[in-house]
């Protein structure tokens, strides 16, 4: 077991550092597919070379991360500029790991739950229970699926800095399983302050805890009562804080508001139009002017409402309501990428006992393949060769899509 | 009564009298044969008037434009440049002109301080004026293309306050795709204290002027000082020009010309109201060699600073019924060769391919053999041009890269602020050196592309600043005397020749989407969303009821809030349950779900089938 996940990260480490040393990481760092905007490498070096200079890179609108993420990154880069791909090499290792030890947790949690509830199954549900054999080898499954993933290693090579808010999210799934708040609302707090989006992971991590504290305390599952509501006030406040503190250093960094125009507005209002795999870009530039707002609030709003009825639905497991928010984030968010979708992707074998139903799989990933095949066929075709037109394009990021909010609708019903 | 009329009347001559003496006209052309058959006429109309326009003062307008007064006294403006070019000056082989001028339209103003108007809306006011002035659509710019650069437009007239020099109050502005035809040649002359009536202005024959390579007209407005050296109080200078260049060899096959051959006309009269009125032709590059001969001779012919200039009085050789028709014949025909480029000169293209990214390069060419040259180099991007700063490079013939005194830099902001680029470098002597700066193409909305959005979009010139050693090849005027003789001739040795140049406009390909689908694309993105808000709202709001017996395993999870408290018709529903449930196995088979699962099979896709069911049978209860 140990060796082949030694096997494993050697293999995945290999690939990164092939292609992370070689001249190829600039062309995969100019992908749309793997960067966006917001997570684009290049935009990253012009904001620390802006800093540099003195000029506030939050004036203009080629750079939308946070402040204190590019202060991170112009120190590393006037100290020891060598190290930052292994920089990226290192988070993107730790996320494997960090969800190694997440399907341990989430298994051996599963598992617990079943054997509890265990009498109230029915006979025949024999091929819908996690076995046990499963809690070894599935963790070493998801090792392997999130380092060998050709998107994994795409994204870590074009040194995307969703790999950050990637460790974040997954440092924060296995804090919150632990049931160690406080720092898993820190990380929270981090991954949100660089992508927005995570902010709604609050909710099942919350519900999370408390399932947590309510069965040490022996209580039965109930949200309405005072030992829950008062962790999840604490996380709630607790997550405030961490927020506030964050934004309050940015301020202090910067002595100005711009930032936040530049990062969350950005990601808000969506102004860049440049194509990515997301719903957002070609609907906004084709829509009519005057329903442009009216548009951008169904959309926004689109991709954080699902928490609510995903959390009545799933009350008894946050732990897939946080899953299912991942899911969610990396189709409705406003610009998102090839690297949104490797956690939960690398996850999905944890709840595999229950896809016994699972429909449509093959249909589903046949055209995620397709979709990531021929997407930058098109995009060569369209942009570079121009003989084809936008809508090719466009055509293979609906399909990519489309797969995954099948596959996402199939989990959950299967669940 | 009669008294007060005669007081009155007497008052007005007075002050007539006075005024005319305040205001000064001057007209002057100067023709230049310049290398390979290109003959070069540029016109100049200066009026220097003793006064200052503020909107506390009423003035009486005599010979100074009432027009131009006007958007001066009330848009708070002390310096206007405006150019109306069509075609591009080829520095490389015709040298430098009078007054350079990017292809398109520029403009330019500084403002003073003022307390009633910001200096933006002082702007916006202005250009609309202008526009409707000359009419050109120079109401398209707005703060999408106007930039306030630090280092290449500085004031050019007096400044009494250090300041009122702060890049607060100038605003810059090009529109490189802007067209020059004769409606707006026709308001420009109309502000000469002629028009077109007498003097100079005769020549104007839109048919001549529109066919020729290039075509440039400006104004110029700026406050001069009404005495040198001391400086006591400051007067308005506008210079109205205008720059053709025309190729006689290519409609005769003939190097000589006459005024008539270029312009169609021959000069009847001098303006009346100019107190000079000129003609001068530049023959310092034809000095070498005299072969060539004008006829009628010049008034007089002069020479300083290694330019020599034959100039003819229009006043005088137009005196009775004359008219003048200067012929310039050469002996021999014309042998073209490559022409010697003047000190400094630059020429700008685009790079990289695809419509992703891009670059723009521009070499910069310093001929002096042994003199460095400090040049300021400004771009001026539209904001879909996502210029990355961090890919500046300048680097020398030989590859070694040069780091600018000083870079300033605005950055864009999406359809708001273009991007600014000014860098102050220094030129080795004898060396051409690259500027590359690398940018991502932006990707517009359907409505933001232009009608023909295949044509591209038009980059405005760069501009490139410097004070060149001699004037040697150029025809670079200072603004600051009236007569255009004096400011060529002006020597001073220690600030040597300013000097600007405009280098080509560039055209981008932008991205383009399909312009035919926007209902496609809201209906199928729509869709998606659709199948998604669909799929899940139907999944968690559904009410999901199951026998206690045949339910499988981890499937309880799915069970809604509403199904707990039904527990108590359970049993009344097992016995009709199982019966529909056998008809919902049939109605699920397209599931995809292999029959070997049987019962399980049914619990857990049966749920579905049975809500509706359940639903009935409790109407029923």
């Amino acid at each position: 077991m140990a060796a082949s996940i030694v096997w494993i990260t050697l293999l995945g480490i290999l690939s990164r550092v092939i292609i992370l040393g070689s001249h190829f990481s600039n062309v995969l760092s100019d992908r749309v597919e793997l960067s966006t905007p917001l997570t684009s490498w290049k935009r990253m070096t012009e904001g620390m070379f802006l800093i540099k200079n003195g000029i506030s890179p939050y004036l203009g609108d080629n750079f939308h991360e946070p402040p204190l993420l590019l202060y991170f990154f112009t120190i590393m880069d006037n100290t020891t500029p060598a190290l930052i791909p292994l920089v990226f090499l290192f988070l993107d290792l730790t996320t494997a790991f960090l969800l190694y030890r997440v399907a341990k947790y989430l298994l051996r949690y599963l598992l617990s739950e079943q054997i509890k509830e265990g009498p109230s199954y029915a006979k025949d549900v024999d091929v819908l229970l996690l076995k046990r054999s499963s809690l070894s080898s599935i963790p070493t499954l998801v090792l392997s699926i999130y380092l060998l993933n050709p998107f994994s290693i795409l994204t870590c090579s074009a040194q995307s800095t969703i790999i950050i808010t990637n460790v974040l999210v997954t440092a924060t799934f296995l804090l919150t399983l632990k049931g160690q708040w406080w720092s898993a609302t820190l990380s929270l707090a981090l991954a949100s302050y660089q992508s927005l989006y995570p902010v709604m992971l609050i909710v099942p991590c919350a519900m999370h805890v408390a399932n947590l504290k309510m069965q040490e305390n022996k209580e039965s599952i109930s949200y309405s009562s005072p030992t829950a509501v008062t962790i999840m006030l604490k996380i709630a406040l607790s997550f405030l804080l961490w927020s506030v503190i964050l934004i309050t250093l940015s301020f202090l960094m910067l002595e100005s508001w711009d930032f936040l125009q530049s990062t969350y507005g950005f990601i808000l209002s969506v102004p860049d139009l440049k194509p990515n795999l997301g719903l957002f870009w070609y609907y906004f530039m084709e829509m009519f002017e005057h329903f442009r707002i009216f548009f951008l609030w169904v959309f926004q709003m689109n991709a954080f409402i699902y928490t609510i009825p995903l959390t009545i639905i799933l009350w008894k497991c946050p732990s897939f309501v946080f899953f299912c928010q991942l899911v969610l984030i990396a189709i409705f968010k406003s610009y998102p990428s090839l690297g949104d979708i490797t956690v939960y992707l690398a996850l999905l074998p944890v709840w595999s006992h229950t896809f016994h139903y699972l429909r449509n799989g093959l249909v589903v990933s046949v055209m995620i393949v397709i979709s990531t095949v021929l997407a930058p066929v098109l995009w060569h075709l369209w942009i570079y060769a121009g003989s084809a037109n936008a809508n090719f394009f466009f055509a293979f990021t609906l399909i990519y899509n489309t797969a995954q909010v099948y596959r996402h609708c199939r989990a959950v019903e299967s669940l | 009564m009669d008294a007060v009329l005669k007081t009155i009347m007497f008052l007005s001559a007075l002050n007539c009298f006075a005024i005319s003496k305040d205001d000064r006209f001057v007209e002057e052309l100067l023709i230049k044969p310049l290398p390979n058959g290109y003959v070069h006429a540029s016109f100049h109309f200066s009026i220097f008037w003793n006064a200052t326009i503020s909107s506390s003062t009423e003035h009486h307008y005599n010979l100074f434009p009432k027009a131009v007064g006007q958007i001066i006294d009330n848009y708070d403006v002390r310096e206007l440049h405006l150019s109306l070019t069509q075609g591009l000056w080829r520095h490389d082989k015709w040298g430098y002109p009078v007054r350079s001028a990017p292809p398109g339209a520029e403009l330019w103003a500084w403002f003073e301080r003022s307390a009633s108007n910001s200096v933006d809306e002082s702007w916006a006011k202005l250009v609309n004026s202008l526009s409707g002035l000359f009419c050109a659509s120079l109401n398209f710019i707005d703060s999408t293309n106007t930039i306030q650069p630090s280092l290449s437009f500085r004031p050019s007239g007096v400044v009494n306050d250090l300041d009122a020099t702060s890049i607060e109050y100038v605003r810059y502005a090009t529109l490189p795709r802007e067209n020059v035809c004769t409606e707006n040649l026709t308001p420009w002359k109309k502000l000469l204290p002629c028009d077109s009536k007498a003097g100079l202005s005769t020549l104007f024959n839109a048919i001549r002027l529109y066919n020729a390579h290039y075509h440039a007209l400006t104004i110029d407005l700026q406050p001069v000082c009404q005495s040198f050296p001391e400086c006591t109080s400051t007067a308005l200078h506008l210079t109205q020009s205008m720059s053709v260049v025309f190729r006689p060899t290519l409609s005769s096959g003939q190097r000589q010309w006459t005024l008539y051959s270029l312009f169609g006309n021959r000069l009847k009269s001098a303006c009346p109201l100019a107190s000079e009125s000129f003609i001068h032709i530049d023959i310092s590059n034809e000095s070498v060699s005299d072969d060539y001969t004008l006829t009628p001779s010049p008034s007089v012919v002069t020479s300083t600073g290694g330019r020599k200039v034959a100039s003819y009085n229009v006043a005088d050789l137009t005196a009775g019924q004359n008219s003048l028709n200067i012929h310039f014949n050469w002996d021999e025909d014309m042998t073209y060769g490559k022409t010697k480029p003047p000190v400094l000169h630059a020429h700008r293209f685009m790079a990289g391919y695809g419509q992703e990214k891009g670059g723009i390069t521009c070499m910069i060419y310093n001929n002096h053999p042994s003199q460095a040259l400090d040049v300021v180099y400004m771009e001026s991007l539209p904001w879909y041009v996502r210029l990355y700063l961090h890919t500046l490079k300048i680097q020398t013939e030989d590859g070694s890269d040069i780091k600018p005194d000083v870079i300033k830099y605005t950055p864009g902001k999406d359809r708001k602020r273009p991007y600014m680029l000014e860098l102050m470098i220094g030129l080795p002597p004898a060396s051409v050196i690259t500027i590359n700066i690398q940018f991502e193409r932006a990707f517009l909305k359907w409505t933001e592309y232009p009608p023909d959005a295949n044509i591209g979009f038009y980059l405005g010139s760069a501009v490139i600043s410097a004070v060149l050693p001699s004037s040697a090849n150029a025809s670079v005027g200072d603004y600051k005397t009236v007569s255009l003789l004096s400011s060529l001739n002006a020597k001073s040795p220690t600030s040597g020749y300013f000097t600007r140049i405009y280098t080509e406009p560039l055209l981008l390909q932008l991205p383009l989407p399909d312009f035919s689908m926007p209902y496609n694309v809201i209906c199928l993105v729509c869709t998606v969303f659709a199948i998604a808000f669909g799929s899940i709202h139907n999944l968690t709001t559904r009410r999901l009821d199951y026998e206690k017996e045949a339910k499988p395993g981890l499937l309880s999870k799915l069970k809604s809030f509403l199904g707990i408290g039904k527990k108590k018709s359970t049993d009344s529903k097992v016995e009709s349950g199982e019966k529909k449930g056998e008809k919902a196995e049939d109605k699920k088979s397209d599931d995809g779900i292999s029959k070997e699962d049987g019962i399980s099979k049914e619990g857990a896709s049966g749920d579905a089938g049975r809500t509706e069911e359940d639903r009935e049978n409790k109407k029923n209860d």
